[in-house]
């Protein structure tokens, strides 16, 4: 019989319940002369069939991500500069509408986590999300040195001001100043003397407190 | 990047100012820092200024006299170079120092900054001459 085929093989049984119908029907065909055929047999053998449409389940299509946000990118970004950055002091230090941020033409130091820290002047920001950076300039033994470093990048441990420039630079970047004509020269002085005026305010503060924070300076 | 006929500056004491890439060793690209090159000395040091008496001892003191073949190792060059943690590094010049066919400096002392690279390319010795590294 029908009701005794495997629902594990649902194209063989398909088969037998198609004969089976095609039986019934054979059977009806013959029956019709002797009596009205019942209108409730034909449901009734239907459902004694094995539902094997009813074991496929249907799931749901996933929640869209277009949907979910508007812009991925930016979002994905702003995940980014929360965990890299997440007192947002660089991204302040170098957004374009804070006047106190670092502008072209500053002398700005890069302390890094291996290795010493580098200065020079600031000749081209690059503000591209995640990917910002900035082009110091400097001159080391006579010779110019430029170095690209990724503001967010987990191996700067933090940027200074050490001179600001004192007119806005009338350009977005001071490529010029490679030319011998325009060029700052070393920046080595103007650093170390910022940086002996650091520490004495330091020693400043710490005398004041009691000489409490000696251990915090920096390395 | 430093092929052939590239004019590099020579910061060792060795005796030449200017040298010429003649060929760059072991690769078929142009040379970066820390790769090893064949010069040929163009200028030597201290040439012209010295007089009659002082050229004796110039050539004496210098290693290296022009026209002499030598390797060298590349220091520094004008091309960006990014290193594995994004930051880029470029200097103004390229410059190199003369090495012997076993790999050590022929000058004794070295005027100048010289990359990092040289480390990972096993160049300590130039490394702990060099006056400044980056």
């Amino acid at each position: 019989m029908a009701t005794a085929t495997p629902t594990l093989r649902p194209l063989a049984c398909w088969k037998s319940i198609l004969r089976h119908s095609r039986q019934q029907k054979a059977i009806t065909r013959s029956l019709t002369t002797l009596r009205a055929p019942e209108r409730t047999a034909a449901p009734a053998s239907r459902n004694s069939l094995p539902p094997v449409w009813q074991k496929l389940k249907v799931y749901p299509p996933p929640p869209s991500a277009a949907a979910a946000s508007r812009e991925p990118i930016k979002d994905f970004t702003n995940d980014q500069l929360r965990i890299l950055d997440p007192t947002r002091a660089r991204t302040n230090l170098f957004s374009k509408g804070n006047p106190e941020g670092a502008k072209v033409g500053d002398i700005l130091l890069v302390r890094l986590k291996d290795g010493e820290p580098f200065a020079g002047v600031c000749i081209n920001i690059r503000r591209r999300g995640v990917d910002t950076g900035i082009l110091l300039r400097n001159q080391l033994t006579r010779v110019g040195v430029e170095m690209w470093y990724k503001i967010y990048s987990p191996n700067v441990e933090g940027i200074e001001v050490v001179q600001r420039k004192e007119k806005r630079a009338r350009r977005a970047r001071l490529t010029y100043m490679r030319k011998p004509k325009h060029d700052r020269g070393s920046v080595e002085n103007i650093v170390y003397q910022y940086q002996r005026m650091k520490a004495g305010l330091r020693s400043k503060e710490d005398s004041n407190l009691g000489g409490k924070k000696k251990g915090k300076g920096r390395k | 990047m430093i092929q052939l006929k590239t004019m590099l500056n020579c910061i060792d004491n060795s005796g030449a100012a200017v040298v010429e890439c003649a060929r760059v060793m072991k690769m078929k690209r142009h040379a970066r820092i820390g790769d090893r090159i064949i010069v040929v000395v163009q200028k030597q040091r201290n040439f012209s200024e010295s007089g009659p008496g002082a050229s004796i001892a110039t050539s004496a003191a210098n290693k290296v006299r022009r026209g002499d073949i030598r390797h060298a190792v590349v220091v520094r060059t004008k091309k960006k170079w990014q290193r594995p943690d994004g930051s880029v590094v470029k200097f103004d010049d390229n410059a190199c120092v003369l090495i012997n066919k076993a790999g050590e400096p022929i000058g004794t002392r070295l005027n100048g900054v010289v990359g990092t690279e040289l480390r990972k390319m096993k160049w300590s010795k130039i490394l702990s001459l060099a006056p400044m590294h980056l």
